[in-house]
């Protein structure tokens, strides 16, 4: 059924349709129950699809790399999945109890679960992937739960009792296939996970079983014939290609030789509108990336920045319209604060906004006694920024150029500038893609806890120190009760609208880019393909 | 081999073992005083102070930097290279796997191109200032002047997207699990376009040396003889000329066949190529320290030997060459 390669022609052409029909004709597989109006899946098929850099491995329970996860995730399962609005549904466990204190869950294991090597899987599995490998080697649910996890339990097969320090309501949010892989305990015990050989060779319980790889090339990987929800999934082959450069990969999807890109960029949705033949979704999340948040730094540190009123000017001074236009192409929205706006449980749209107003920054930069010098120049400040923010360096440095602030723009490899920013704190003005995760418990608090700041990479950068709004966050993060906790964030991004510690500039989205002869993507999710299918026989 | 030989080539040898470990103590320096931290491509976003100590503890970069390099060059010593931050497997396996694509695509767009523009410099230089030569001269000016990126992107767009012969990247068929002869044609086929990028830059040099070696020669009182005594001009040139002509040559390829294991970033890239270059560019990035030792030293080690062996093809060439 694969497709064949054909000279210079598009994809489509009428005899595809006959195709359709054949391949819908003769397949026997069962489908799932098709809503009215929606075409109904059918099963085969190869799907291919780009990918920026090469994973190296296929152990997505070490490491909480983008790459690593877009094709290990897709080998495994976490114990819950998320839904579109990135809230739980069953995955490994059919259903949950929580204790009336919030600090007891209980999940009860789908039944009859097999590993890809036939073994069953069971609740030691769950229990030896958060202690021996999660807890050690993901940093994101290491450094989450290590602080509040009183101990894990499997007292039978199919039942697996998490205990808390505290009430813990984030933890469904953190315990997809991207955030908490199980793995095999009997493929992993006794082996150093981030160097065992089944790394390369891994055997998960997830949609598909992985067959080959070629390294810094291609992985590859085959449907799961005995995958333990009914009828899933539907593609038989799902190829990762390693194309690292945007543009070719775009060319590649064009010529039909890929049919689903992760790393298609912003500049390109012009082109791809255009496309004969290509759909583009833009999801508010990633595999490990959810909700992401582009925010300027600003050291509290380094005068004048101390003073909330230049802080405020800086905001006033800049246009984040021309931004989302200019360098986003319209893919996000602007950001009004530290909680996405997608978050719906959390976000408050109440809070103290910063237009574009130059008139207002001079007034505000006077009254905070910043004057001009001869040359007209109020401050400068030093702004290292990673290369790939080179366009929001452009655009920072003119804008507050009118307003007399010198910008003096340093653009380094994203290692090189995530040093300096973090660890050398040698910096005025810094610019990083803070992502919120699922739970402002996951990703938001970690940005503004004064005691989150460390010589650690995406810690509070700003050294932003407010007593109440630890005391907030701890509230927030300690109670199960939604309305409670929604009401000490409203509190919090009220504070933090007033203070500005960081301006929160764009909130970004990804862009995939797909062929349009494939549907039902889980574009959000590391299980993009589970319930992806093709009408056109791959 | 001539004795002078042997103890020349067995000396060059022992010089290349200190000059290795100078290239391993100056490189191992250098990418640890860079700024940047291997542990940040680890943690992600989400690492806590915690996770960060046990991972520097765990890969031993919490020790000062002179036991890591005498840790390394003691490993090194004994074939054992370390592991690669980012594959977790050990690097000589990490560079093994990226070796046979890096010289498949290396080879024979060197191979290629140094035969084709050995030819072309000869063709030209016996047909000076004709509208050929012209036409060659000013072809290859162009080729050499042309960025990697922007050659391969304007080949793609001809070749691939508006006549649809090659494929866009990769360099096999995703789709398609060939077999035999079909393999190597698909082979073939995804090899054409990087191959032709890679060859413009290196097709032009060895022509113009060539023409330019050639033009000199013939113009020699020996090749005058030659001609004088009713030799047939292609027999002059290739015969007496050539050899002559050809020892700068030899030496651009031979610093070229050094580099033949360090792949060719650009290229790579844009096509998609499995190879070295784009290895080593990620561990830079990457900050993947062992990894880029690894690279550091097998290129090291690739463009002395390169080095040794392109001195003793001069000697061979040009019997006045020698060595003691």
């Amino acid at each position: 059924m694969a497709r064949r390669f054909r000279f210079g022609t598009r994809r489509g052409g009428s005899w595809r349709v006959v195709y359709l029909v054949v391949v819908g004709v003769l397949t026997s597989i069962p489908v799932a129950a098709a809503q009215d109006g929606t075409p109904t899946p059918v099963a085969g098929g190869t799907m291919v699809v780009s990918i920026a850099s090469d994973p190296g491995h296929f152990n997505p329970a070490i490491t909480t790399g983008f790459t690593q996860h877009v094709v290990a995730d897709s080998i495994f399962n976490g114990l819950v999945g998320l839904d579109e609005n990135l809230q739980p549904v069953p995955d490994l466990a059919d259903r949950w109890d929580i204790s009336e204190d919030g600090t007891t869950y209980t999940f009860h294991l789908h039944p009859g679960v097999r590993w890809h090597d036939g073994a069953p899987f069971t609740s030691a599995d769950v229990k030896f992937s958060f202690e021996e490998v999660l807890l050690q080697y993901h940093s994101r649910t290491a450094a989450g739960l290590t602080p509040v996890l009183a101990g894990i339990d499997a007292p039978n097969d199919l039942t697996v009792v998490m205990r808390f320090t505290q009430p813990y309501a984030p933890l469904l949010q953190r315990l997809d296939v991207t955030e908490a892989p199980i793995v095999a305990k009997h493929v992993y015990e006794g082996t150093d996970p981030t160097t065992a050989e089944a790394n390369l060779e891994p055997v998960g319980t997830g949609p598909y079983r992985f067959v080959e790889y070629a390294q810094g090339d291609q992985v590859t990987l085959e449907r799961n014939e005995d995958y333990f929800k009914d009828g899933l999934p539907y593609l038989d082959r799902v190829v990762f290609r390693v194309i690292p450069e945007a543009n070719s990969a775009l060319q590649a999807l064009q010529q039909g030789e890929v049919d689903y890109a992760w790393n298609t960029t912003p500049a390109q949705t012009e082109i791809l509108a255009s496309a004969e033949g290509i759909a583009t979704v833009n999801a508010p999340a990633s595999p490990g990336g959810a909700l992401c948040i582009n925010t300027l730094v600003f050291n509290l540190e380094h005068p004048p920045l101390d003073r909330p009123e230049v802080r405020q000017a800086i905001y006033h001074a800049i246009d984040r319209e021309r931004m989302l236009e200019q360098i986003q192409f319209g893919s996000g929205r602007v950001a009004t604060g530290p909680i996405s706006s997608r978050m719906d449980a959390f976000y408050n749209p109440d809070v103290a906004t910063y237009a574009y107003d130059v008139d207002r920054a001079n007034a505000l930069l006077d009254g905070a006694g910043l004057t001009a010098d001869a040359d007209g120049t109020r401050a400068t400040l030093v702004f290292p920024h990673p290369n790939t923010f080179d366009r929001y360096g452009e655009i920072i440095r003119e804008q507050l150029g009118e307003v007399g602030i010198e910008v003096e723009d340093v653009s380094l490899d994203f290692n090189a500038a995530t040093d300096r920013v973090f660890v050398e704190r040698d910096f005025d003005l810094g610019i990083v893609s803070y992502c919120n995760g699922t739970d402002p418990e996951i990703g938001v608090r970690r940005v503004y806890d004064s005691r989150n700041i460390r010589p650690i990479p995406f810690s509070n950068g700003a050294a932003y120190r407010n007593p109440d709004v630890d005391r907030l966050f701890d509230e927030a993060a300690t109670t199960l009760d939604p309305a409670q906790r929604a009401a000490a964030y409203a509190e919090i991004q009220a504070i933090l609208a007033e203070e500005v510690p960081y301006v929160w500039l764009i909130e970004t989205e990804g862009l995939r880019a797909f062929s349009a002869e494939f549907h039902d993507f889980q574009h959000w999710s590391g299980h993009f393909a589970e319930t992806a299918w093709t009408g056109a026989g791959g | 081999m001539s004795p002078h030989l042997t103890r020349y080539v067995l000396r060059r040898l022992l010089q290349a073992v200190f000059l290795l470990l100078g290239v391993v103590v100056v490189n191992f320096s250098l990418i640890h005083l860079a700024p940047g931290d291997p542990i940040t491509l680890l943690a992600g976003d989400g690492g806590d102070a915690a996770y960060f100590a046990a991972m520097r503890a765990k890969y031993g970069l919490d020790r000062p930097i002179v036991v890591q390099l005498a840790l390394y060059l003691r490993g090194a010593f004994q074939g054992e290279f370390g592991y690669s931050f980012a594959y977790g497997r050990p690097v000589s396996d990490v560079i093994l796997a990226r070796l046979p694509p890096t010289l498949l695509l290396m080879g024979v767009s060197l191979a290629l191109s140094t035969v084709a523009g050995v030819w072309l410099g000869l063709v030209t230089a016996r047909r000076a200032r004709s509208a050929l030569d012209r036409s060659v001269l000013v072809g290859t000016l162009i080729g050499y002047g042309m960025p990697a990126f922007w050659a391969g992107q304007l080949l793609v767009l001809l070749f691939s997207v508006r006549l649809g012969w090659f494929p866009v990247q990769g360099m096999e068929d995703a789709r398609q699990d060939y077999r035999g002869l079909a393999r190597l044609v698909d082979l073939l086929r995804h090899l054409a376009l990087p191959v032709a990028t890679l060859s413009l830059l290196h097709l032009a040099l060895i022509t113009r040396l060539t023409r330019t070696g050639m033009r000199e020669e013939l113009s020699k009182d020996y090749a005058r003889t030659a001609h004088a005594k009713g030799l047939p001009a292609g027999r002059v040139a290739t015969r007496h000329a050539l050899r002559n002509a050809v020892l700068p040559v030899v030496t651009v390829v031979g610093g070229d066949v050094g580099t033949l294991f360090t792949g060719a970033v650009l290229t790579e890239i844009i096509f998609a190529w499995p190879g070295l270059g784009r290895l080593l560019y990620d561990a830079t990035l990457n900050r993947d320290y062992p990894l880029l030792m690894g690279i550091f030293l097998l290129v090291g080690t690739c463009v002395i030997v390169a080095n040794i062996v392109t001195d003793v093809v001069y000697a061979w060439l040009d019997p006045r060459v020698r060595y003691s």
